[in-house]
């Protein structure tokens, strides 16, 4: 009968929901405890000395669970695999802790498969020992209370290379792992100059025409009408472009940061905000100063003399770096690794070459590469749950790794094996649970210079950077090159490369970080979104011939669509300091 | 059947192949053109030059892709999924829709079961409570998590359900009267009579098991045991740099985004494009009315 | 209906029916068993999940999970309507959904009588198998070729188009030409797929109707018209309704992979607005209220066009 069937359908589905309803609530009792303390630790920490404390091994050994979320371009050879490696053989023989994965994932990037699936598994309940977060995930577990206060653990565990290091770009750091005076992950901090923009110029170009390095940004603009008008690549036609954009606006290859910096502008970086200080000491959006909207003037005028593709709009970085590699633009405004990713262009016409200048500006005053107020790679924190016995084991496995990174009592063959073979190029520092690296770029820059001008001994130079030197010194003695060399001079050359540049801005002070340094209020979560769609909208139609009045009713709606919300929470924070 | 060959239908036979190749044509060129690029050196493919022939003949995408031991493995687990899921969806789809193509007279509550069925095509409750769902019934990390959340495909269900419906009821009325019961007539009857439908669901069906990606990397635990595609997900060169190690970059030496993204889906879908011409053979064939009359 | 066209006349049903009605309280166990391991699996694997569509009222953490998370009613769905633009991306999510059914139906169908029409088999199945490419290729790369086709600088389109006389027109640049592109290249990627559909569907009608037809002395005109297309008839309808059951889904990965903030405004749709807003910090809460949105508008839908198929047509879509 229909009834009837309907009445089994029914019953089956209450009997189901009350099924998954009770399996669930299995695995959830009720912590009230909220975030415990180290009552839990095993070892009476007060009859030890601070390298047992940081580095002891555990005897009898213990075993702790965690996730992996690895990047793409981890590899392994032999048989080495993620749950059976250099790296946990090492806990395991260094610390007596015995390392399992419950699972792992390929895809660290931002709103990727490795988000996803840590999502699913923390909303099903399952934390394991050491979970690797995000600042979103961080935040919602400590909400809710499923993490270990790390504070006292950091104080008397960390190893003063960690504290170094966790400490060297700033306090911002530990301070966006800490909620409500607790710390309760370790970040994982990067760099923040790598970050800074340059100026990209296409120098055998240059050379061709006759141009001079720019000093000025009416210098840059004289470069622009050569490369338009005076047919740089030399094929009879006037078939190439000033300036590269693509339709993000702000990005790390062809954004408008470092132009808009000419300016004195400072819009956001790679579509995050960016929060600059007024003389009166408040801090403000940087996309709404009036800086940016002379700056977008200047581009729409760009635009409308066909100095840039007129498609930029609708193509992405690596669609738009299709005309840099046929030849057809010669300058950007971008970030660091440039070389690297145009080694195509060498590949197509070996005669190209490409060089970083210094930002430069529009009047008296210098310009200032902007750069976030922090930087976390990914995983960018590490967590202990609560449930975990031994919370301090995270401490003395990070205090190995900056151990065999910057330490002391490794051999160098030691650290070939845990971090990057020179022989077979393998990087096994990837297997690690945690790592670091602040500045680490810039250090490789200074130590090469350093290296080969004589002034350090070669034996200083650390595997990770031995591929850096070895291009480099190809170039300082003139051998062949390849293309990988080649890019690799590019980014860390002694001279006119792109931490040359870097190096410049830091020694000279022109690196300008975001006045805001938490990582999301409140506001900002609910409507960054929109606001970014409306700046990108707007920004855009102007660049492509809207009137700049409409850069002042963008101005007026994102302060009404949250943006004075979120400058309120932005210093009522930083107040706080 | 003889048609006599006016001149307007000649005029329609030569526009219909013209206009039924041009489609063709228009379809292929741009599978062609993704076949040219990942056989492409990267440089050319960096720099658009690639159009329907291979620039700077290389196989260095196709190398680094099936290098990769775990290429092989994961083939194996697509294979695994595939024959698991397409018995299980074949098997499931007639035996619901069968029941279900009968008028409410022979069969009461049909409509309820049918929009039971339905209902679930169009509300889900999201990833999290799937995967609660597939966690606390112990299939996690097992092929099953692959083929019983999609057990029942409920589109292809419908398609044959509407098939079954068409087909001559006297058959069937003939077969009850020689006293068969439904089972016999199901499988007897109605199956063999389906080959077009049934050719189109299986179709579908393998189409969609094999391509399925998402599940494979959100279900399974370990990188090993990922569906081909789900492996080839993970292989794809970084595409955000802004905050990536100079180490994910220099991957980028060889092989560029285009050319590997390219090798990636030829690989992809190179078996079911062998596969498919096949099944069209099930296609043409149209139901046998010989067997109603005997 | 379908069924009653192909029963021939003068078939005496009535002793048939008669053994059937003695045996029908008992015959139709045989068919609830058969719907029972798919029923079994479909209530654990949709409908157990189905109920976390709670999510859609609560102030969703992860790390609280389902059962622990802060209620919070409507508060997803009011956040989400007082979003500005929301209203203009449900507009785009409709209009460009509807356009996309309309034609991703006609194509197929014309596509599959014409394909009904050739008689050297080898062509049929090359052409079959031709149109079904382009389901394969992902938008990912698409983008990109998109991009270079309708180029107006260098896109053969636009060359095309200066051959003729037209001015170059900036397709993907364009509010008024991004929608079209949407429709004409989503609908040349999928009409492959439903006009395997649709020939399967032709194959399956019975020749006796179309021998019925020829020496009634219809021309083949007449025939298409008066035996195919009514019987593709229930095959079109069903298509059309499941279709309009997705009515909002206007395809997200086409729209992410060829939209840019120039064309927002006729480009972004539903989908693509709450990626964006997960971007900033996943939001599941949002996220599965405007999924609940979504489902409660096709599940109007897809009621209506049943009834409406059965009042009128008195045909079950299913």
């Amino acid at each position: 009968m229909k009834k009837r069937s309907s009445l089994i359908a029914t019953s089956v589905l209450l009997v189901t929901s009350l099924l998954v309803g009770a399996c669930s609530n299995n695995n959830e009792p009720a912590s009230n405890k909220g975030n415990s303390g180290t009552a839990n630790a095993t070892q009476a920490t007060e009859n030890q000395t601070p390298e047992q404390l940081q580095l002891g091994k555990y005897d009898p050994p213990i075993e702790l669970t965690t996730v992996r979320i690895l990047s793409p371009s981890v590899k392994f050879v032999g048989d080495e695999t993620i749950d059976n490696n250099v790296w946990y053989d090492e806990y395991a023989s260094k610390l007596g802790i015995k390392l399992t994965n419950e699972w792992t994932v390929v895809g660290d990037e931002t709103g990727g498969k490795g988000e996803q699936k840590l999502n699913v598994s923390i909303s099903s309940g399952a934390l394991p020992d050491i979970v690797p977060l995000n600042a979103t995930q961080l935040r919602q577990l400590a909400e809710a209370g499923k993490l270990a206060d790390l504070t006292e653990i950091y104080e008397k565990y960390a190893s003063p290379i960690t504290k170094g290091v966790l400490t060297s770009s700033g306090p911002e750091a530990l301070e966006s792992a800490t909620f409500g005076g607790k710390l309760l992950a370790i970040p994982a901090p990067t760099s923040k100059i790598d970050q800074a923009q340059m100026i990209w110029i296409r120098t055998d170009w240059m050379e061709k025409l006759g141009l001079e390095a720019p000093k000025t940004m009416d210098d840059v603009y004289k470069i622009m009408d050569a490369f338009v008008n005076e047919d740089p690549d030399g094929n009879g036609k006037n078939d190439t472009y000033g300036m590269a954009l693509n339709k993000d606006i702000y990005s790390f290859f062809g954004g408008v940061e470092g132009f808009f910096n000419g300016y004195h502008a400072y819009g956001r970086q790679d579509g995050k905000g960016n929060w600059v200080q007024k003389d009166d000491g408040t801090i403000e959006f940087g996309s709404i100063q009036p800086e940016v909207k002379t700056a977008l003037g200047k581009l729409q005028e760009l635009y409308k003399k066909g100095y840039i593709d007129p498609e930029f709009g609708v193509k992405d970085w690596n669609k738009e770096k299709e005309l840099i590699v046929a030849g057809k633009i010669g300058l950007w405004f971008g970030t660091m690794p440039a070389p690297l990713i145009l080694q195509d262009l060498k590949n197509n016409d070996p005669n190209a070459d490409i060089q970083p200048f210094a930002l430069v500006s529009v009047d008296n005053e210098p310009a200032k590469a902007q750069i976030p107020g922090i930087n976390l790679k990914s995983p960018q924190y590490l967590a202990v749950s609560s449930k975990s016995s031994n919370p301090e084991a995270l401490m003395k496995m990070i205090n190995l790794f900056m151990e065999a990174s910057y330490g002391t009592s490794y051999t160098q063959e030691q650290i070939d094996q845990l971090s990057t073979n020179p022989v077979d190029g393998v990087e096994r520092w990837m297997y690690s649970i945690y790592s670091a690296e602040p500045e680490k770029n810039l250090n490789t820059h200074r130590v090469v210079k350093q290296v080969i001008n004589g002034e350090l001994d070669p034996s200083v130079v650390t595997s990770e950077q031995m591929g850096a030197y070895r291009s480099v010194k190809k170039a300082v003695d003139g051998e062949a090159m390849e293309t990988i060399d080649w890019a690799l001079n590019g980014v860390f050359g002694v001279e006119n490369s792109s931490f040359s540049i870097v190096d410049y801005y830091d020694q000279n002070g022109l690196l300008l970080p975001s006045t805001f340094s938490q990582v999301m209020t409140d506001t900002m979560t609910k409507r960054d979104a929109t606001l970014l769609k409306l700046e990108l909208e707007t920004f855009t139609k102007i660049i492509i011939g809207e009137s700049l009045d409409s850069f002042d009713t963008f101005v007026e709606n994102w302060k009404k669509l949250g943006g004075d919300e979120m400058t309120k929470e932005v210093n009522e924070l930083m107040s706080g300091k | 059947m003889v048609e006599r060959y006016t001149l307007s239908r000649k005029l329609f036979i030569v526009f219909n192949y013209t206009i039924l190749a041009l489609l063709s044509v228009i379809c292929l060129l741009p599978l062609v053109h993704v076949l040219a690029v990942s056989f492409s050196s990267s440089g050319a493919a960096a720099a658009g030059y690639v159009k329907l022939w291979p620039v700077e003949f290389t196989l260095d995408s196709y190398k680094y892709v099936l290098g990769k031991e775990q290429f092989f493995l994961s083939i194996g687990m697509t294979l695994k999924r595939v024959s698991v899921g397409l018995i299980v969806n074949m098997v499931l789809t007639v035996l619901v829709a069968y029941p279900l193509s009968k008028e409410v007279q022979k069969f009461r509550g049909r409509t309820v079961y049918a929009w039971v069925f339905v209902f679930t095509m169009l509300f889900n409750g999201g990833l999290i409570p799937l995967y609660m769902t597939v966690r606390y019934t112990g299939i996690l990390d097992t092929v099953w998590a692959l083929v019983l959340p999609s057990a029942v495909p409920i589109f292809n269900m419908i398609l044959l359900l509407n098939f079954f419906r068409g087909l001559p009821k006297e058959v069937e009325e003939a077969a009850f009267m020689d006293g068969a019961g439904h089972w016999t007539s199901l499988w007897k009857i109605y199956v063999p009579l389906s080959t077009p439908a049934l050719a189109t669901i299986t179709l579908f069906t393998m189409v969609f098991h094999w391509n399925s990606w998402f599940d494979g990397l959100i279900f399974m635990n370990s990188p090993s045991n990922y569906p081909l595609q789900s492996y080839l997900q993970t292989i794809v060169i970084q595409q955000n740099f802004s905050s990536a190690s100079l180490e994910s970059i220099a991957v980028l030496q060889k092989i560029s985004d285009r050319t590997f993204k390219s090798a990636q889906i030829f690989l992809g879908s190179l078996p079911i494009l062998l596969v498919y011409p096949f099944l069209q053979k099930f296609f043409m064939k149209g139901i046998v009315l010989g067997s109603v009359k005997g | 209906m379908i069924n009653q066209k192909t029963e021939p006349k003068g078939m005496n049903t009535a002793s048939a029916s008669s053994l059937g009605a003695s045996r029908k309280s008992s015959s139709q166990l045989p068919l609830h068993l058969m719907i029972l391991p798919a029923l079994i699996l479909i209530l654990i694997y949709s409908y157990g999940p189905m109920l976390g569509a709670i999510i859609a009222f609560q102030d969703f953490n992860p790390a609280l999970g389902i059962f622990r998370s802060k209620w919070s009613g409507l508060e997803n769905f009011r956040y989400v309507m007082a979003l500005p633009g929301t209203m203009q991306v449900i507009w785009n999510t409709l209009i460009i959904a509807v356009i996309k059914i309309v034609a991703g139906l006609i194509v197929p169908i014309i596509v599959a009588l014409l394909l009904n029409e050739v008689r050297k088999e080898m062509f049929k199945r090359t052409v079959q198998t031709m149109v079904y490419l382009p389901h394969f290729l992902s938008w990912i790369i698409l983008g990109g070729v998109l991009i270079d086709i309708l180029s107006p600088t260098q896109g053969i389109v636009n060359q095309f188009l200066n051959w003729l006389g037209i001015d170059s027109i900036y397709f993907l640049g364009s509010n008024d030409w991004f929608r079209p592109v949407l429709v004409m290249s989503d609908v040349w990627k999928e009409f492959g797929f439903n006009t395997i559909v649709y020939l399967a569907a032709l194959t399956s009608i019975n020749p006796a109707l179309y021998e019925a037809a020829v020496i009634d002395g219809a021309s083949r005109w007449k025939q298409t018209i008066n035996v195919t297309l009514p019987g593709m008839a229930p095959i079109i309808v069903l298509t059309a309704t499941l279709a309009l059951g997705q009515v909002l889904n206007a395809g997200f990965d086409q729209v992410f992979n060829l939209y840019s903030p120039q064309v927002y405004e006729t480009g972004d749709i539903i989908d693509t607005f709450v990626y964006r807003i997960g971007m900033v910090d996943a939001q599941y809460g949002v996220a599965t209220a405007v999924g609940l949105f979504k489902s409660v508008v096709s599940l109007i839908l897809l009621s209506v066009s049943y009834f409406l198929a059965y009042r009128f047509a008195n045909y079950r879509i299913f």
